[in-house]
């Protein structure tokens, strides 16, 4: 059944709030967007048509709260909503309600995101669609219980614990002795609880130096699936994803139409409709892949797959949304470049703290290959509440080289942000790290070589060290000379 | 052009000295980028505006320029915030024709404490230099055995300086003796130059003629090099006394840079020598550009300009050196107490009759010390007509009576008992021989009674004359290493670990400072240096690392709540900083920065202090190594926070739920004692 949109309420903020609004100006679909309190000034609110004030900073409080972003969309006349990522995106309590409330939700059915978020029965479902797991126990109430499988099945550390409810890395611990089991356990439910509202745990064997590769796909209200090819995401820091390039170098077209199916089979299992990814982790030595989890939303690295295929992903979920039938076929699908994205966090580059504050200055990178999706402006602030993205940097070229050149300019010769840190030095020592050009690097690529490429960063450039003299002109035009003087 | 360029640093040692040696001519050294601007200017003359002279220099055909060392060094950390290797550099490649010359103290090298040999090698090794002039205040020629070596093992020139000055006990042959050891200490006469440093300018015409001529009738192959201060208004003569006698090697600095205390003007000494029928090596129309080269900013340093200006002859009675004259005025001026300073001056000229050395640093700096401690002690507690009568007492004592303690009233020998009283620590070090031998022997016994009172007998059982060569130990450089990584929070540069033997608290802020502001010192001209922009519009305009940059005043706000916006256009772009008044920055954070202050690892909030099993903890409690005892939440990210190491909380510097930097204070950890099971036994101190 075909239905249409005219207006579209975006329930997020920063990166995945503006990447929407892009897709729905190529359709002429006008948007509102939310804001919490400090989010007042922000660069999506600007983006929008409208904007609406849904409640204070905490997340609970405005992009966390359902029934301000349902009364949000009421008083906005919108037809339907996207939950972006993160937030709300992968709760089916937000996906029913809004579906309650007279809404078109844009992405998966609710019953479909509640089946796949809960992980036990992700697993269950996806050994019954005879795609490989990893061996693990959930949930799992205390540490005996964690020892006991351990013995079990034969299973030796390093060990995960992670959130049942989780997802973005957040609420995840590696284990590497029994010593660390009780703090780990402890720590991970208490995370659990602040960020999901749900302390439970599951343990799983922690694959050493594996990959990760994820499948995308995007299925239609008819039972057409079809796969976008994957994306190789195996360089994390802290279990977040920081860049992530398609297609993936550690596989071969065999193992790539592997994988590829396996994501589809399990999709097909569970009749899955919208946007979704198949995540997996990758033995690349044992060429083995297990089930890692699916993400029933858009990700954050849908761009490269965009890229590659020269798909819209959002355009299609707004497609799918109108009761429209895929406009492609499995065979139509042929990625013809490569593509790179690196995820500008406004991070310390040395250890990760965030860094909040107000951007005093942005140049964005440009010149061919490149695509930007930014969540900030010039002057606009980066508040502590919220995910520290701030800009995706998306490049593409014929080949993984190409795409890594085309990714060396943009960070190194165009990017300028002030007054908020960012990853820009490590994500550049990274793309140059001879490891990172051959392509072999595993989750713990960034752990291992951190102090190699902590050395790497350029430590002095002109721009930074005219704003050093700048202050010190500022400094003695305010106060006069100092008393030697 | 070319032909003047006689040595250069590219030459080995030897034939640079051949060449000085064989030639007939006379050789200048400038000594205006360090001495010239110590003597005036009290070394705030900038390395920006140095340098303009230094392409000039390398066409001149100097035999070097004194550019490095002595105080320029120590107020180049402490006040221009310029790194002496830094300069090093940017002269190196301004003027690659050019030696480069440093002064150092023998053992004390740029600092103010003698150093054992292990940290001389270590410095002397990693200092880019040609010319190395080095001098005893004591004219210990013992104490320069180390730099002597070190020296000529690197293959650079070692010059042996005798500190000179006019005084009864420092005859011809005193000084031939001090010669004597010099050629004994560097087993040859080609292989060195001599310098003669007369750092107040008190010889006489005569007197340095017929000197030099000594030392050349007993070593002829000897170069001679005559440092001269102009402060009596008698260089010039002497110059040329020098010059007939054989000296071959003249200090001098530009002519407009001359004022009263430096080294003669360099056009000037030049054309007075051609008179005399004297072959100068010397390009006069480059030295001529120079000149006129110093006028671009020599005005931009009125300010730091020594108070009281004029010639003075009675230099030969105080003998107060070029170098000191500015500084001493200026403390005299800061410490209110310049109106003193004929009564100091003359107090030093009887003081230096009582104890013998060479007033030049560290010996300057005690005397100044000690007479300006004493004179200032009798204004308060007597007024001006104490310190007259404490003169006229002195004279009595000195002129009258011979020095002949005895001969003195017992009313008068009291208050000489009293003199010395409250002498600072490096009289009572100098007159007990810790920094070498006295070169005309130690004072009169009275001086000990009124230094340390009762124990003066045992004090001069204790005294030494042996070399500090002799005694000092070696020094443990990876603790002292590890010392200053500790308080600047990361490796330090082999460069600036020197910097902070020399001058450990300083060069720790010279750090942190050159962190905060950049190369500010380097690249901008010295009247924004000093005063900044002060109208909206003005601007300023520099390159820096090949690229051009301009800043322009835009507004400077109004104080509010100790903090003043000022907006200034970087390149065009508006910036806007905000300047904390001295006032506010008492407020600032705390950052952790020693090993024993925990800071947080990243911006977020302490949500807890202490553990779930511990509970909370508070100061006095003791941590075990790996304990949790806070955890900062950011973005949803539990941070533990783990005590680094056995020990007590001796200080919690936040609040529960306070937001915090990274990096910032929250605990002050004091390592653990281990249970002292040998406490019966007694510390010594």
């Amino acid at each position: 059944m075909e239905r249409t949109i005219k207006k579209v309420l975006i329930a997020n903020r920063g990166v995945p709030a503006v990447r929407i609004m892009h897709t729905c100006r190529d359709r002429k679909i006008p948007t509102t967007a939310v804001y919490s309190t400090p989010d007042r000034l922000a660069h999506h609110v600007y983006m929008a048509d409208t904007a609406i004030h849904i409640g204070d900073a905490p997340p609970a409080k405005s992009y966390l709260n359902i029934e301000n972003i349902i009364d949000a969309a009421h008083k906005s006349k919108v037809d339907a909503i996207h939950p972006g990522w993160g937030f709300l995106s992968e709760n089916p309590d937000f996906a029913q309600a809004v579906i309650d409330n007279g809404f078109i939700w844009i992405g998966p059915p609710p019953n479909i995101i509640r089946l796949l978020g809960d992980k036990i029965q992700a697993k269950k479902l996806a050994q019954k669609a005879s795609v490989p797991v990893i061996p693990g126990i959930s949930p799992v109430d205390n540490v005996e219980d964690i020892k006991q499988w351990m013995r079990a099945e034969n299973v030796s550390y390093p060990i995960i614990i992670k959130a049942v409810a989780g997802g973005g890395g957040k609420g995840m611990v590696r284990v590497d002795s029994e010593a660390e089991l009780i703090n780990a356990f402890n720590q991970t439910k208490s995370e659990a609880q602040k960020s999901f509202g749900d302390a439970r745990v599951m343990a799983e064997k922690y694959v050493s130096h594996g990959r990760h590769v994820e499948v995308q796909i995007v299925g239609d209200e008819f039972g057409n699936i079809v796969h976008l090819y994957e994306r190789e995401c195996t360089l994390q820091r802290r279990h977040q994803k920081i860049i992530e390039e398609a297609p993936s170098p550690s596989i071969d077209d065999d193992l790539r139409q592997e994988i590829c199916f396996a994501a589809v089979r399990l999709m097909r299992e569970v009749k899955y409709v919208s946007a979704g990814t198949v995540e997996f982790i990758l033995d690349a030595p044992n060429r083995k892949f297990y089930f890692l989890e699916v993400n029933t939303r858009l990700q954050v690295e849908h761009s490269i797959t965009e890229l590659i295929t020269g798909l819209d992903i959002v355009g299609m979920m707004l497609d799918i949304a109108m009761g429209k039938k895929l406009h492609v076929k499995q065979s139509d699908i042929r990625p013809n470049r490569w593509a790179l994205e690196v995820r500008l966090n406004a991070e310390n580059p040395r250890n990760f703290s965030p860094s909040f504050g107000r951007i005093t200055r942005l140049l964005v990178p440009q010149g061919p290959g490149v695509r930007i999706a930014s969540g900030v402006y010039e002057g606009a602030d980066v508040p502590p509440y919220y995910d520290s993205l701030i800009m995706l940097i998306i490049t593409a070229g014929v080949d993984r080289d190409d795409a890594i050149r085309v990714m060396d300019r943009a960070l190194g010769r165009n990017l300028r942000v002030e007054g908020v840190q960012t990853l820009a030095p490590l994500l550049l020592a990274i793309i140059r790290h001879p490891a990172f050009r051959a392509g072999e690097f595993s989750t713990h690529f960034i752990e291992t070589h951190m102090d190699e490429l902590i050395t790497s960063f350029r430590d002095r450039n002109s721009e930074d060290e005219v704003l050093k003299i700048a202050h010190y002109v500022a400094k003695i035009s305010a106060l006069g000379p100092p008393s030697w003087m | 052009m070319e032909e003047y360029v006689f040595v250069t640093p590219k030459m080995d040692s030897k034939e640079i000295l051949k060449r000085v040696r064989d030639s007939k001519k006379v050789f200048f050294t400038s000594t205006s980028m360090r001495d010239a601007g110590q003597s005036d200017y009290k070394n705030r003359i900038r390395i920006h505006d140095l340098l303009t002279l230094a392409p000039l220099y390398n066409e001149m055909g100097l035999f070097s320029a004194e550019c490095h060392g002595g105080a320029r060094w120590h107020v180049g950390i402490m006040n221009r915030k310029e790194d002496p290797f830094e300069e090093i550099r940017l002269l190196r490649e301004a003027m690659p024709n050019v030696l480069l010359q440093t002064l150092v103290r023998e053992t004390s090298l740029w600092g103010y404490r003698p150093y054992p040999k292990n940290i001389i090698e270590y410095a002397i090794f990693r200092v880019d230099i040609d010319v190395w002039r080095c001098f005893s205040f004591l004219n210990d020629i013992r104490n320069m055995r180390t730099v002597a070596e070190v020296v000529m093992s690197k293959g650079k020139i070692f010059e042996p300086t005798i500190s000179f000055t006019d005084a009864e006990w420092a005859t011809d042959s005193y000084y031939l003796g001090v010669v004597d050891e010099i050629i004994s200490l560097c087993g040859s006469t080609k292989d060195i130059i001599l310098a003669i440093k007369d750092m107040a300018g008190v010889g006489t015409t005569k007197r340095i003629g017929r000197l030099i001529d000594a030392i050349k009738q007993k070593y002829p192959d000897l170069i001679i090099q005559y440092h001269r201060h102009m402060t009596d208004g008698l260089a010039l003569p002497a110059y040329l006394s020098a010059a007939m006698a054989g000296a071959k090697i003249f200090d001098v600095e530009e002519d407009s840079l001359v004022r009263f205390y430096g080294q003669p003007p360099i056009l000037a000494v030049e054309a007075y020598f051609k008179e005399a029928g004297l072959d100068t090596h010397l390009n006069r129309s480059i030295a001529e550009e120079a000149v006129i080269k110093v006028r671009d900013w020599i005005n931009n340093y009125e300010w730091a300009e020594s108070p009281f200006r004029g010639f003075d002859h009675t230099v030969t009675y105080h003998r107060m050196p070029g170098g000191a004259f500015p500084s001493s005025f200026e403390q005299a001026s800061k410490g209110n107490f310049l109106d003193l300073m004929p009564s100091i001056l003359k107090v030093m000229s009887l003081y230096n009759k009582i104890i013998h050395y060479f007033d030049v640093t560290p010996g300057s700096q005690i005397t100044w010390v000690t007479c300006s401690g004493i004179v200032n002690k009798y204004v308060k507690e007597q007024g001006i007509t104490g310190v007259k009568r404490l003169i006229k007492l002195l004279e009595k004592f000195i002129f009258e009576k011979n020095q002949d303690f005895d001969a003195m009233e017992e009313k008068e020998q009291e208050e000489l008992l009293n003199l010395f009283k409250n002498a600072p620590d490096d009289f009572k070090n100098l007159i007990l021989g810790q920094y070498g031998r006295l070169p005309a022997g130690w004072p009169a016994n009275w001086v000990y009674k009124s230094t340390f009172g009762s124990e003066w007998e045992e004090k001069i059982k204790s005294r030494s004359d042996k070399s500090l060569d002799d005694v000092s130990n070696i020094e443990d450089l990876e603790r002292l290493r590890w010392i200053l990584k500790d308080a600047i929070g990361r490796n330090p540069t082999d460069e600036e670990f020197v910097l902070y033997l020399m001058h450990p608290k300083d060069t720790i802020e010279f750090i942190e400072w050159r962190e905060k502001f950049g190369e500010a010192p380097l690249v901008l001209p010295t009247h924004v240096w000093r005063n900044g922009l002060k109208k909206p519009g003005d601007k300023v305009e520099f390159d820096l690392w090949g690229k051009p940059y301009c800043i322009e005043l835009v507004s400077i706000g109004s104080e509010h709540d100790g903090v003043i916006h000022v907006v200034l256009l970087v390149n065009n772009k508006t910036k806007v900083y905000e300047i904390m008044t001295p006032q506010a920055k008492k407020l600032e954070k705390k950052m952790a920065k020693r090993q024993n202050e925990i800071g947080s690892p990243v911006n977020g909030t302490v949500w807890r202090i202490g553990n779930p099993e511990r509970g909370t903890l508070s100061v006095g409690d003791i941590v075990h190594k790996g304990e949790e005892i806070a955890n900062v939440e950011a973005m949803k990210m539990e941070n533990v926070i783990v005590a680094p190491f056995d020990g007590q909380i001796v200080e919690i510097c936040v609040k529960l739920n306070e937001l915090v930097e990274e990096g910032q204070l929250l605990f002050v950890i004091d390592k653990k004692v281990k249970e002292e099971k040998h406490s019966e036994i007694p510390a010594d101190s």
